[in-house]
């Protein structure tokens, strides 16, 4: 019985393959542009046959496939059938023939028939009565080849037009380097007294072909809020009623814009310069080098900014002027630019090392490029920057390869740099940091300038502090005193002079007393206090009793110099 | 007054006559290392640059060159280290060591792992131990200077102590760069790996397990000597015991 089924589903299926057949059908084949076409393969009798594979259609993409298979059993005829559906979209209008398709089965291979297609320009702008309609803004009609211009696609939707946005966009462009963004900008205008929405796509320009070029014509799928069927009145009404309800859906209504003509000419011949090397745009050139005071052998940091609007990816590296003088090392470049390429920098870092102390300027730095509003060349210049190069002072940091010596061709990056040409400085022998010269050389800042604050503070002290100014100069006054007296009365003056100065007491009317009464309170005891008594009891004696041997003078004034060195030695 | 005139030519004489043949030795030699080198005898001409003394930045910058056409990368990137430490601005050293590092792919293994480490190593090596020292004694005596004509010239108080605040910050600068090259010579001097491959061990004893290996060119820092084995650490602080003959150091050992 098992047997019998297998063999029968054998039979089956060879019979199956025996009765394939092959269609390849649109559901439209006249369509606006901006719609969608959705094609099907049908392959009847069997469920195994091999996905085909579309050919190029130009100016029609596929999209797919998705598969659908069915079998079913009716009076005893199986019937069985496998689809591919794929959506095909237009990208500009006109006629296309969809070629045979080829399809797998079984090992043999059966073919479809060729199917035409006819895209129209979509009527829809004329329907809406211009509640919806858009524009392609273009600056200038005229562009050079290379140029870069900015263009802007705008969806104008009269403010009772319930648009929800935009979900597709497509632009025929062929040769003019089309570009957008998917970020759509919004504003509002009035037109004619009526106010209007405005869906922007920006975009941009960059011709690759010269002659005349059509920009579009270009489709907006513009999403409407449509009130379901079964109700009266202007579809395009929307409230938050309908919405909740669920009465309203979204509506893709594709809206043409008619081509715009762009002449493309060719960048002019005459007037070109030398060193034009396709730049085009409007730029700026801006060059910075530091440090300019150098020494040789130190490297120079050139910094070039190329700025501006156009597109900065047809911009070189500015030329110098000739570099015989300098060693130069491969640059860098910095890239920056906005979505679409109409404006940008570029910045430019070049590494150059003078050779000689005989380089006075770094050479101008130029670039060339056609500007095509003035429709004219120009060259930005930057003049020479003044350098100061000077002599290595033949110490260990300052050293120039070379050395006359011809160098073969290096490479950084990927080879060494080549040799010294010259023995260079040797280091010293002994490190100085340690030595003894190194730590005098520490030392003596820091005690000149201990040294210096301690003789400020005396200076300021002595001038402003009156006790401590007497106090410090007595013994000096006092034996300058001494030195010339010659009598007792000097010798007694010189006597009171230091101890009026001491003390920082009126010299006046100091006598004899003042041991008991400074002297002793300060700790002046013993024999010193009976020493200083004597000393004004033997001058006082001598000046009242009248004269005096001179030894005896010359013995008093010893006594009080002893008595005045003695007592400098006590803190009173 | 003659007497003086010409004893002064006699001295400056002798002292020129002397630098002549002081240096006349090295100067022949260093040409014809160079020679050699241009003729394609690295080896020879590495061992000629070897016997120069005193070697300059540029006998070690050109015995590097010398290495690295051998072969010995590891060697060439020690010596252009060396030549580094002489002249720690030449673009020439700075490059050679720099593509060297790059060609054995020990140039990020060479690299402080952290930023601000890798800025205090530039900044430190950017200039030689000598210039720190000068650094450091003009530093101190304008500090000097400054603050004591600061107590005698008043209305110039705040320019002055301006220029001192300035100066000493210039001062903790210098003496914390000397300090760092002079200390860590002394105490935990660098050195680079000069073999194809050496085994960085858990223990100085042969067969101990491999912590980590260490290629060739690599850079590291002595923590400890124990004679045939050395406990080094690598930039990104990996430590391990290696053998003596593996590393060589950067200044060379006394």
């Amino acid at each position: 019985m098992r047997l019998w089924l297998v063999i029968g589903l054998l039979f089956a299926t060879t019979s199956a393959f025996a009765d394939v057949s092959v269609v390849a059908s649109v559901d439209r084949n006249h369509i606006a542009f901006g719609e969608s076409v959705t094609m099907t393969i049908s392959v009847q009798g069997t469920q195994s046959g091999a996905q085909p594979s579309i050919p190029r259609v130009d100016g029609l993409s596929f999209e797919g496939p998705s598969t659908q298979s069915s079998f079913s059993l009716n009076n005893g005829q199986m019937s069985q059938s496998i689809s591919f559906v794929y959506q095909a979209t237009p990208a500009r209008t006109g006629e296309f023939t969809i070629p045979a398709i080829a399809v797998n089965v079984g090992g043999r291979s059966y073919s479809t028939e060729p199917i035409r297609l006819v895209v129209e320009k979509s009527t829809v702008q004329n329907d809406s009565n211009q509640a919806l309609f858009a524009q392609i803004r273009v600056l200038s009609k005229q562009l050079y080849l290379g140029q870069t211009e900015p263009v802007q696609v705008v969806l104008f939707s009269r403010s009772d037009v319930p648009l929800k946005g935009v979900g597709g966009f497509n632009c025929e462009a062929d040769g003019l380097g089309f570009k957008f963004l998917q970020n759509l900008k919004t504003g509002a205008r009035v037109i004619n007294g009526e106010s209007f929405n405005l869906q922007v796509i920006e975009g941009s320009i960059s011709p690759s072909l010269t002659g005349t070029l059509n920009l579009g014509p270009c489709v907006l799928k513009a999403q409407l809020a449509v009130r379901k069927q079964g109700r009266s009145g202007w579809p395009f009404e929307d409230s938050m009623f309908d919405q909740m309800l669920g009465r309203v859906e979204v509506r893709e209504v594709p809206v043409t814009v008619d081509a715009v003509p762009i002449e493309v000419l060719p960048l002019p011949e005459g007037g070109r310069p030398v060193d034009f090397a396709g730049a085009i745009g409007q730029w700026n050139l801006g060059v910075t080098a530091k440090p300019t005071d150098i020494t040789v052998g130190d490297p120079i940091t050139v910094t070039i900014k190329v700025s501006g609007n156009g597109n900065i990816d047809t911009v070189p590296m500015p030329k110098f002027g000739p570099l015989d003088a300098f060693k130069t090392y491969d640059p860098t470049t910095k890239t920056t630019k906005d979505d679409l390429n109409t404006t940008g920098e570029r910045v430019m870092q070049q590494v150059l090392i003078a050779k000689s102390t005989d380089v006075r300027e770094l050479p101008e730095v130029r670039l060339a490029y056609f500007d095509p509003e003035d429709r004219a060349y120009k060259t930005a210049v930057q003049s020479p920057i003044k350098l100061v190069v000077k002599a290595g002072t033949g110490g260990r940091t300052t050293i120039v390869s070379g050395g006359g010596r011809l160098r073969p061709d290096e490479k950084l990056g990927q080879d060494i740099v080549y040799l010294k040409g010259d023995l260079g400085t040797a280091a010293p022998a002994v490190p100085f940091c340690g030595t003894a010269t190194f730590w005098a050389l520490n030392v003596t800042p820091v005690l000149a300038l201990l040294g210096t604050v301690g003789w400020k503070r005396r200076t300021d002290r002595l001038r402003g502090d009156v006790a401590y100014a007497r106090r410090t100069r007595a013994a000096k006054k006092a034996r300058k005193l001494l030195t010339s007296a010659t009598s007792y009365d000097e010798i007694q003056h010189a006597l009171q002079h230091y101890l009026g100065d001491r003390l920082n007491i009126p010299v006046g009317g100091i006598t004899a007393n003042i041991v008991d009464e400074q002297l002793v309170p300060r700790g002046v005891n013993g024999e010193l206090a009976d020493r200083a008594r004597a000393c004004f009891e033997a001058c006082d004696t001598a000046r009242f009793a009248g004269g005096g041997a001179d030894t005896s003078v010359q013995a008093t004034r010893d006594n009080v110099e002893r008595l005045i060195n003695e007592l400098e030695t006590k803190r009173l | 007054m003659n007497w003086k005139r010409n004893g002064f030519k006699i001295g400056a004489f002798i002292w020129l006559v002397g630098l002549r043949v002081v240096f006349a030795g090295p100067g022949e030699d260093f040409k014809s290392a160079n020679q050699l080198y241009d003729t394609g005898k690295f080896t020879e001409a590495a061992a000629v640059y070897e016997r120069i003394e005193p070697k300059t930045a540029h006998v070690y910058y050109n015995l590097g060159n010398a290495h690295f056409r051998e072969g010995k990368l590891g060697s060439a990137i020690l010596d252009y280290e060396r030549a580094r430490r002489l002249a720690p601005r030449d673009p020439d050293i700075l490059a050679n060591l720099k593509f060297a590092e790059q060609r054995l792919g020990v140039d990020d293994v060479n690299a402080p792992p952290r930023a601000w480490q890798k800025l205090l190593r530039s900044v430190i090596e950017s200039r030689t131990s000598t210039e720190w020292e000068v650094y450091e004694l003009l530093a101190l005596w304008l500090t000097a200077l400054a603050v004591g004509a600061c107590l005698y010239i008043p209305r110039l108080r705040t320019g002055l102590l301006a220029i001192a605040a300035v100066a000493f910050v210039g001062f903790a600068v210098s003496v914390f760069a000397l300090g760092r090259e002079v200390l860590n010579d002394r105490t935990t001097p660098a050195a680079v790996v000069v073999t194809a491959e050496t085994d960085a061990r858990f223990a100085p004893v042969p067969d101990s397990t491999t912590h980590f290996k260490l290629t060739e060119g690599t850079r590291v820092v002595i923590r400890e000597d124990r004679g045939q084995w050395l406990f080094v650490e690598r930039a990104d602080g990996q430590q391990g015991w290696v053998k003596s003959d593996t590393i060589e150091r950067i200044t060379p050992h006394s």
